[in-house]
């Protein structure tokens, strides 16, 4: 392999590390905070995806605004679901079978809904940037691709100095680390949850939204990202958010470069076969085991 | 004393089963069920995927089938002998939303519970292969309409038909046609090729044929790069680098349509160019070309049916199939769906019967004599497969498809190599 073939396969793997870490981020958020796993989280994003889509068809709303507005109606909605469904689920500092059970059969509703408004139709949002192209030199950069990582790394950055910086974060890290405590100190869980799931909703309808302007989509779309957001969650820890972009970036370099050595048709392999191996050997994901031999002692 | 009971208690139970029944119910697959086969029609169960990753073409599929047997039923359906009189034909549907297990348990039950005479369906190898070892269980004919990987068919099943010709063919139609390019003297002798196949039997099916092709007539091509990939990856970046690295003249793929529409957008995006570039049997789609728009100019695709094809019957059916449907068929998928009702139709009549056995005896030497499908006579072979030749079609600019492989079928000249883009 040539050093520009290296390259361009770099750049490969970090535009789509850009891309897992902004689908990832919102199911870790809800996981840290209500320790839900989120399955209805690809239907949040099939249904981002069909925002966009609506708002370029019938307004011929950019795409990217599309994916920006998306952000405070998913937002308002994962609230609604909150308050609507989440907040009956029993309270567990585990995740809960009854919570897994809802989340999967809203997510066959959410699905099913697709189906009825959308039909089984494949969509896809052309646009002039669709198929650009940035050279330089002998390294090319699909123009999309590099936009829709920078709006994911810009949003993943700004819940990061959101989380460290706000008194929502400092509550809602709180109730991460410790949910009696912080319940005892006045924070409010149930008000932070509701936030929490919106937020986490709000970040799957903007992934989705994203991602409907690099692939098509029909009211199935999302199932081969969900898979790969559980690999992800947990390479990073399952509860933090810089984590989640260490294992966006971990999943995205051993799939692209592995491919390189094996056949491409293994490649779900060794993506499972690095989730088996986390979390044998760390279970805490490999943010954890940073954490832990950087920690001062 | 005041009751324990706590409504917060109790409701989030009620709440979670209420949801799981509405999502039952919701998610069950949408059926038509046409009840026991009574005596008075002859039930046909249809088990094709209408939602899900399959859904588009099996949406089309259906609509193929359901043309066929509107337009029996309103001859006044088919002739049986043993019951002297003209017996309509009543449709059993399944929506197996494109999953394996149940589109094999919702053939089981069209064959057990509903008793249905015959079923067709199984759309996409991977639901054709599951769906197939329930007809010689059943002793029911089974007639898939969009499954073509040998391996259905080599198991020496009985009870299993299909309208669709191998995949090998269509890897042998796909180097033939490359070959004749050379000839023509439109490519040079001796390009290099690149395969990409997904990981099924379909993928495996087409490599197969193209080198076989190539092992026949040396000389012509060599293949440089020949690897799987995985069927619904949202990602490859690094097999087209793969690809790119092997230097190759010739690109050929063999992908299903959401893996054919990103795929084919990322090789564009990375700026990749190869000679000529196929995705195997996918190629004309409208769904691809509103995605890509020109950037699906000049792929070429071998495909079972084209619209195109210049026989009286085919006029026809797409004059029908656009009143039927209210648009235009999309690449070949309603048209062998129609045939194998059709076909259908003829061995009933042919046997007299309703009697399944019967039915498949008469299937066996079946002959459409006006078939919709290239040659214009449709035949099942001695495992059930039928074996009519493919179309090539290329994708030209402005949405325009013509056939350009065989000479005889074709509507414009192949254009090769395919011009760089600006």
């Amino acid at each position: 392999m040539t050093a520009v073939d290296f390259l361009n396969l770099l750049i490969a793997a970090v535009l789509l590390a850009g891309i897992y870490a902004v689908m990832s981020v919102g199911m870790t958020v809800i996981y840290g905070v209500m320790k839900i796993v989120n399955l209805a989280h690809a239907g949040f994003m099939m249904l981002g995806a069909y925002f966009a889509y609506e708002f370029f068809e019938r307004f011929h709303i950019d795409p990217l605004i599309g994916a920006a507005l998306a952000l405070p109606a998913f937002f308002l909605f994962g609230m609604a679901v909150h308050w609507l469904l989440i907040r009956w689920l029993p309270k567990s500092d585990q995740p809960t079978l009854s919570s897994l059970l809802l989340m999967f059969a809203f997510w066959l509703v959410l699905q099913n809904i697709g189906y009825l408004f959308w039909g089984n139709m494949d969509r896809s949002i052309f646009t002039p940037r669709t198929l650009t192209v940035l050279t330089l030199g002998p390294i090319s950069i699909s123009l999309l691709r590099l936009i829709v990582f920078f709006a994911a790394v810009l949003c993943v950055c700004a819940l990061q100095l959101a989380l460290s910086r706000s008194w929502y974060g400092r509550a809602m890290r709180a109730l991460i680390q410790n949910p009696y405590a912080a319940q005892i100190t006045g924070v409010d869980d149930e008000r932070i949850a509701r936030i929490t799931f919106g937020l986490g909703t709000a970040f799957a309808g903007f992934a989705g939204a994203l991602l409907a302007m690099l692939y098509s989509f029909s009211p199935d779309f999302g199932r081969p990202f969900l898979i790969r957001a559980f690999v992800i969650i947990v390479l990073g820890g399952l509860e933090s958010v810089s984590g989640v972009a260490f294992g966006a970036l971990v999943l995205a370099l051993v799939e692209t470069f592995s491919i390189l050595y094996v056949p491409a048709g293994y490649q779900p392999a060794i993506s499972f076969g690095l989730l088996v191996v986390v979390l044998l050997v760390f279970p805490k994901g490999i943010g954890g085991l940073l954490e832990r031999k950087w920690r001062p002692a | 004393m005041q009751s324990s009971f706590s409504y917060r208690n109790y409701f989030p139970s009620f709440l979670i089963a209420a949801f799981l029944s509405i999502s039952l119910v919701i998610f069950l697959p949408s059926c038509n069920r046409g009840g026991q086969n009574a005596g008075n029609a002859i039930t046909v169960g249809v088990v094709l995927p209408i939602t899900g990753r399959e859904g588009k073409p099996g949406q089309y599929q259906k609509e193929g089938i359901e043309l066929a047997i509107k337009q029996i039923n309103d001859a006044g359906g088919i002739m049986v002998k043993d019951k002297n009189k003209k017996l309509p034909v009543k449709e059993v549907f399944y929506d197996d939303g494109s999953d394996q297990a149940k589109s094999a348990s919702l053939v089981e039950r069209a064959m057990s519970s509903d008793n249905a005479t015959a079923v067709l369906g199984g759309y996409s190898t991977a639901l054709g292969e599951a769906e197939s070892v329930m007809a010689d269980r059943y002793q029911t004919p089974w007639i898939t309409t969009g499954a073509a990987a040998s391996t259905i068919f080599s198991h020496g099943y009985q009870y299993t038909f299909g309208t669709l010709s191998p995949t090998t063919l269509l890897g042998s139609t796909t180097a033939d046609f490359l070959g004749s390019l050379v000839d023509q003297g439109k490519l040079k002798k001796g390009l290099k090729l690149a395969l990409a196949l997904e990981n099924t039997d379909h993928g495996i099916d087409y490599g197969n044929g193209i080198k076989q092709w190539i092992q026949q007539h040396p000389g012509y091509f060599t293949v440089v790069f020949s690897e799987n990939f995985e069927l619904g990856s949202p990602d490859f970046s690094g097999l087209l680098q793969k690809v790119k690295a092997a230097k190759a003249d010739i690109f050929l793929a063999d992908a299903h349509l959401q893996d054919y529409i990103t795929m084919q957008r990322q090789y564009l995006q990375s700026g990749m160019y190869h000679q000529m570039l196929s995705y195997g049997a996918r190629g004309p789609e409208s769904d691809a070309r509103k995605a890509l728009g020109d950037g699906t100019d000049y792929i070429f695709a071998g495909i079972w049916w084209s619209k195109k094809l210049p026989y009286p019957q085919v006029k026809k059916f797409v004059q029908d199939y656009t009143q039927f449907t209210g648009h235009d068929p999309d690449s070949w998928y309603p048209a062998t769906a129609y045939d194998a009702v059709r076909a259908l139709a003829q061995a009933i009549e042919a046997a007299g019967t309703t009697n399944k056995t019967a039915i498949r005896d008469a299937l066996r030497n079946v002959e459409l004599k006006d078939s919709l499908l290239p040659g214009g006579t449709m035949k099942f072979g001695s495992n059930g497969q039928v074996a009519n030749a493919f179309v090539i079609v290329q994708n030209k600019p402005e949405d325009k498809v013509d056939i350009v492989y065989p000479k005889d079928a074709a509507t414009g000249e192949a254009i090769a190599p395919t011009p760089r883009k600006k």
